[in-house]
């Protein structure tokens, strides 16, 4: 057995350091076992073909004179290569040189300044001087699709743009034309790229060649913050980085996951919660009083609709709940329906267009543009398509669901409704209380995607006013009312008391899910989730 | 006309013996001469045993990089079962070199009858024959004698009777020396940007269309028939144990009988220059010559007395080449000189690696501001730091061409980029 | 084995540029048109290595390649119209935009420019009354400088459309200005 394994792998030493990789593995993936990240632009792990054009990741092999591009240098056994020899180092700092004769060292405007790899290397080599005494040539810019922009001066030519079109996305649209120094991307002239996962060659391009439209000039790298997220636009659930810019979300990124999105995301994943979240907020509890919702704190507002909750106890009614809810919102929700008699949960799907990316099967635009409609279902919810409606003298509860199709006299002659939810829209004005929750990138939280895999999102916006995440909420609701354990304050008991409590998500705990999710024991075959598929 | 003045210097005629001569261009004139007997012979030997005669003759590919052809045959897979080609390389795009052209437009059947032997060693059964697009008047010459040479049963389906197949594509280019690196050919043959790639995986295991590929130059493989037909030790007659046999020569600048003239290697340089050549016109002393077409070193005019073989010219710090010397008399500013070779090299990069797209450019740019009197004497130390980054670096040996002629006009004409650069005025005469 | 090139088409004229017919509507969609992509697609294994053929082609036809034609081609060979034209833009020799009657390319590379080059081009540019790469008034020239044309023996070199002109002085310019233009 050991002796099949040692001929499926190679041994090799880079930088003194040994290490074993599988045969045909680059020199430069075997680097990066050792510990070594070897400069590179063309190449990218989740692009299939390396050109070795841009010539960064040029190596010594210990012994040889001529360096060799190390993204398509196979490992063999016994190679000893070298990433920093002088003679390779002075490579590198030849490639920033070259690269640097015709940029416009434009990066007080760019956008990619401080999140740029010319930069980045260029520090890194100490490449800070430069011999060209020559006028620049000036290219202008470009639009090569309506909200991506095109800078030709900045570009490098890695052709990373090119070949993501044309080897992940299938959609030969994007090119070099021209040839040597007058080279530069295009379109077919007078098209455009009209791809749902075009933006992602703004990602992968290293400098600020590509940039969005919608976001040129809005936030500086370091003005950032980040927090590793999941995208809640469709039931895929990509994994993100949410970047945030004096509290609002500027900018989705696609972070790295192998078995769900790659390196990608789609279009509709980056724009759409940039446009989310607007419209009224719920900032503070909301109690009825002399026919008026009124503000109060919470423990007031929290023992008034305790109260209330005992009063209609086994009144029956509907529970309406957002697909977009997290299952930490939804378990503690379930939680309260079940105390309250209700065993209709209630939940719609909006749903759209789809589009997939065929290098990536598991990516797709699904058409489930909900964050958690399987969670939703997984927890206790059903699907349905009617608008939400409640029989007089029946318990309404409403957890975050905009109610936008919902009549304008809903819940009026309801027993009690309850209304707990970030936004408060005019449905909700009818409310007995109003219980402001966090917005999803306001929390913490699980999403559970298409094929039942449950991912972590965390906090990247603080919550307006006094609004908290649901679970907190309603756990402290469920305490009043002598229903649940003590009130949750954080998101590992929060998940703990959901896993504990649901088939869903037993065997999982927050931590183990760690960044890339976990689908949990004995849910590998979802059937629901396969209907949400589409 | 440019077909080679008879000279009595040692004079070969294996290729040339029929240029200017319309008649041999034909079928039948080609027939009468003795045409495709060479075929018929080779359509009936292994294919390995062809490949030995070529390998015991030594004969180097002649379009420039002087790789031993016998030994690139050999490289094809013997029994693979896939399907081989043949590329032949009538690119011919650097600057200097015109031979190819003779053998085309003069000799066309003996350049098909070369390819389909050359086929037949390397199990091939088609043949493109990739000509440069600016080439008219040849291709259409070229395509007279395919189309004759399948009428004939010359090509296609059982050749000459033997049952062999096949067949012969003219192919023509669109405008780029970088075509002309069989890397590169291959891609502009498969329809793509000719941009070379990197080896491996090399032609013999992947070549056009995924498969085994051979790429030979014309004059290569026009010699090929004569080897079969007289035999290795034939061949040996001329030239050196590493350099054997002929070569079309192509002289140009300022010579007083520039063309073409076929010669034995290993006659020296400066027996070319001056005596088959005639010198200079107008009685001007010769200052520089670059020996092999423009991708090949500087040579001062002490230093023709090397022998044109392929180890007598790398004695000499220069290379064979393409057997193309650039001859410049005394009145050439080579500053003016070498910033032309650049800018040719800077138009024709096909932009992958950055050292050559910006390279080639940058030192273009840098041999203009120069030339116009903006120099600077560290722009000569940035010169060879630039050869030194664009050496080995890159792709193909594009950027590497054209640090040959730059390092040693650097070398060796250094008073004349400091003139400029301190004067602004030039040592030429 | 079956053939998969018609014996007559092997050597098919890639290309002629003896009378360009300047076309104005589609390229393929012609029996001409039509008969040629047949010839030229039996030819290789895989579609798209008659591309450079096809644009040919075009050129041939029209004098220079359009829009139109690299969607045509692109359509022809399952090939996408923006890939067409990174190849249309690599080789210099497809003509991006219609030129002069008579496309006049001068070179001027090492051994032609040893050999008066640069004068050769710039009596051209007089005599036809334009500037480097534009048409002139009468429609009759372009004139552009060119690369390397593999004449080097016999400079100044001087390709105009598909014929060479060889040992070409500035004062021999004249007469082959007024030759061209008297051509039909």
């Amino acid at each position: 057995m050991a002796e099949q394994e040692a001929r499926d792998t190679v041994t090799l030493t880079v930088d003194g350091v040994a290490v074993t990789v599988p045969k045909g593995s680059p020199v430069i993936e075997a680097a990066e076992r050792a510990g070594v990240v070897v400069p590179r632009y063309c190449y990218h792990p989740g692009i299939p073909t390396a050109p070795a054009q841009c010539r960064m990741c040029l190596v010594e092999i210990e012994g040889q004179p001529k360096l060799q591009p190390s993204c398509v240098l196979q490992a063999q056994d016994g190679m000893s290569i070298l990433t920093a020899s002088e003679t390779a180092e002075k490579a590198r700092q030849a490639v920033i040189e070259f690269l640097l004769v015709n940029h416009p060292l434009d990066c007080p405007i760019c956008d990619a300044a401080g999140q740029c790899m010319l930069q980045d290397y260029a520090y890194e080599t100490r490449q800070l001087y430069s011999r060209v005494n020559e006028a620049k040539a000036v290219m202008g810019r470009d639009r090569v699709a309506e909200d991506i922009l095109y800078f030709p001066d900045r570009c490098i030519i890695c052709t990373r743009c090119v070949r993501f079109m044309r080897d992940v996305a299938d959609d030969d649209a994007l090119i070099v034309a021209h040839r040597g120094h007058k080279s530069y991307i295009d379109t077919f002239p007078g098209r455009e790229l009209d791809n749902e996962f075009r933006g992602n060659i703004v990602d992968v391009c290293p400098v600020g060649a590509l940039v969005h439209e919608d976001f040129v000039f809005k936030a500086r790298a370091w003005d950032m913050d980040s927090a590793i997220g999941v995208c809640p636009g469709c039931s895929t659930g990509c994994n993100v980085t949410v970047d945030t810019k004096e509290n609002q979300i500027v900018r989705l990124k696609p972070r790295h996951n192998a078995e769900v999105n790659s390196y990608w995301m789609c279009d509709y994943g980056r724009k759409h919660l940039v446009m989310a979240n607007r419209g009224v907020r719920a900032e503070v509890p909301l109690v009825r009083t002399d026919e008026r919702l009124q503000p109060t704190d919470w423990t007031s507002a929290l023992d008034r609709v305790a109260a209330r909750i005992e009063a209609v106890r086994g009144s029956g009614g509907v529970a309406v709940v957002s697909p977009d809810s997290s299952n930490e919102n939804l378990f503690f929700l379930g939680e309260l329906a079940a105390y309250l008699g209700i065993s209709r949960i209630e939940f719609r799907v909006p749903t759209g267009r789809t589009a997939a990316l065929p290098g990536v099967p598991t990516l797709q635009l699904r058409a489930d543009r909900a964050a958690n409609g399987v969670g939703a279902e997984l927890l206790g919810g059903t699907r349905v398509d009617a608008p939400p409606s409640v029989s007089p003298g029946e318990v309404l509860i409403v957890l975050d669901d905009a109610l936008e199709d919902a009549p304008a006299e809903l819940g009026v002659e309801a027993g009690f409704f309850l209304y707990i939810g970030s936004r408060l829209p005019l449905a909700a004005r009818g409310a007995d209380a109003v219980l402001p929750i966090a917005w999803f990138a306001e929390m913490d939280g699980t999403f559970t995607n298409f094929e039942g895999r449950v991912q972590r999102f965390h906090q990247a916006l603080q919550p307006p006013g006094i609004a908290r995440p649901a679970w907190m909420v309603i756990s402290r609701l469920l305490q009043r009312l002598g229903a649940g354990g003590p009130g949750v304050s954080d998101i590992e008991s929060a998940f703990a008391a959901a896993a504990a409590g649901s088939a869903a998500l037993a065997g999982l705990s927050w931590e183990s899910l760690g960044h890339k999710g976990r689908i949990a024991p004995g849910m590998e075959s979802v059937e629901s989730a396969g209907a949400n598929a589409g | 006309m440019s077909f080679p003045h008879r000279h009595e210097l040692e004079t070969t005629t294996i290729l040339s013996q029929y240029h200017g001569d319309a008649e041999a261009r034909t079928l039948a004139g080609w027939l009468e001469r003795g045409g495709y007997e060479r075929l018929r012979t080779a359509a009936m030997m292994e294919p390995d045993e062809i490949t030995g005669v070529v390998k015991d003759s030594g004969l180097r590919g002649r379009g420039g990089a002087g790789f031993p052809t016998g030994l690139k045959w050999s490289f094809m897979p013997k029994d693979d079962g896939k399907p081989h080609y043949l590329c032949c390389n009538a690119d011919e795009s650097e600057p200097g070199a015109f031979k190819d052209r003779e053998i085309l437009r003069w000799t066309p059947h003996l350049l098909i009858e070369g390819c389909m032997i050359a086929a037949r060693a390397i199990r091939a059964e088609h043949v493109y024959i990739y000509v440069r697009g600016e080439f008219f008047p040849y291709t259409r010459i070229l395509n007279e004698a395919v189309t004759e040479a399948y009428d004939g049963g010359y090509l296609g389906d059982d050749v000459m009777g033997t049952g062999w197949t096949c067949d012969v594509t003219v192919h023509a280019g669109a405008g780029a020396y970088i075509a002309g690196e069989e890397t590169g050919l291959m891609n502009s043959l498969m329809g793509d940007r000719a941009e070379p790639w990197m080896k491996p995986p090399f032609p013999a295991q992947a070549g056009v269309f995924g498969l085994p590929t051979t790429v030979n130059n014309v004059e290569t493989l026009a010699t090929v028939p004569g080897i079969l037909e007289h035999g290795a030790e034939w061949y040996r007659q001329w030239g050196t144990e590493k350099s054997p046999g002929t070569k079309l020569w192509c002289c140009s600048g300022h010579l007083a009988k520039p063309g073409n003239y076929e010669l034995a290697l290993g006659v020296p340089l400066e027996d070319i220059i001056y005596d088959v050549c005639g010198g200079t016109p107008n009685g001007k002393t010769v200052r520089a010559v670059i020996p092999g077409g423009s991708s090949t070193a500087f040579l001062t005019a002490d230093e023709l007395d090397c022998a044109t073989t392929y180890e007598g010219l790398q004695e000499v710090g220069s290379s064979l080449g393409t057997a193309s010397p650039i001859v410049m008399d005394e009145s050439t500013c080579l500053l003016r000189a070498m910033r032309r070779v650049a800018q040719f090299y800077a138009h024709e990069s096909c932009g992958q690696c950055v050292q050559c797209r910006e390279g080639t450019a940058w030192v273009a740019r840098i041999l203009e501001r120069i030339e116009a009197g903006d120099g600077e004497l560290r722009d000569i130390d940035t010169l060879y730091e630039l050869c030194v980054q664009m050496t080995g670096r890159t792709i193909c040996v594009l950027a590497d061409s054209v640090v040959f002629p730059l390092r040693s006009s650097l070398d060796k004409f250094r008073d004349e980029y400091e003139a400029h650069i301190r004067t602004g005025s030039c040592t030429a005469r | 084995m079956s053939r998969r090139i018609h014996p007559a088409v092997a050597a098919a004229q890639p290309f002629q540029l003896a009378e360009r017919d300047e076309i104005q509507g589609p390229l393929l969609g012609t029996p001409e048109g039509s008969e040629r992509l047949e010839m030229v697609l039996s030819r290789y294994p895989e579609k798209r290595a008659a591309l450079l053929p096809l644009l040919s082609f075009a050129q041939e036809k029209r004098g220079w390649v359009s829009p139109s034609d690299m969607e045509e081609v692109a359509a022809a060979l399952d090939l996408t119209p923006a890939y067409v034209h990174s190849i249309a833009t690599f080789y210099t020799m497809y003509n991006k935009h219609p030129v002069g009657r008579h496309l006049v390319q001068v070179c001027t590379c090492i051994s032609c420019h040893l050999n008066r080059g640069d004068e050769v081009l710039d009596a051209f540019l007089r005599e036809v009354g334009a500037r480097e790469g534009e048409i002139s008034a009468d429609g009759d020239f372009t004139v552009i400088e060119a690369e390397c044309l593999g004449a080097c023996g016999f400079a100044t070199v001087v390709q105009v459309n598909d014929e060479y002109f060889e040992d070409v002085t500035p004062e021999g310019v004249a007469a082959i200005v007024s030759e061209l233009r008297s051509r039909e």
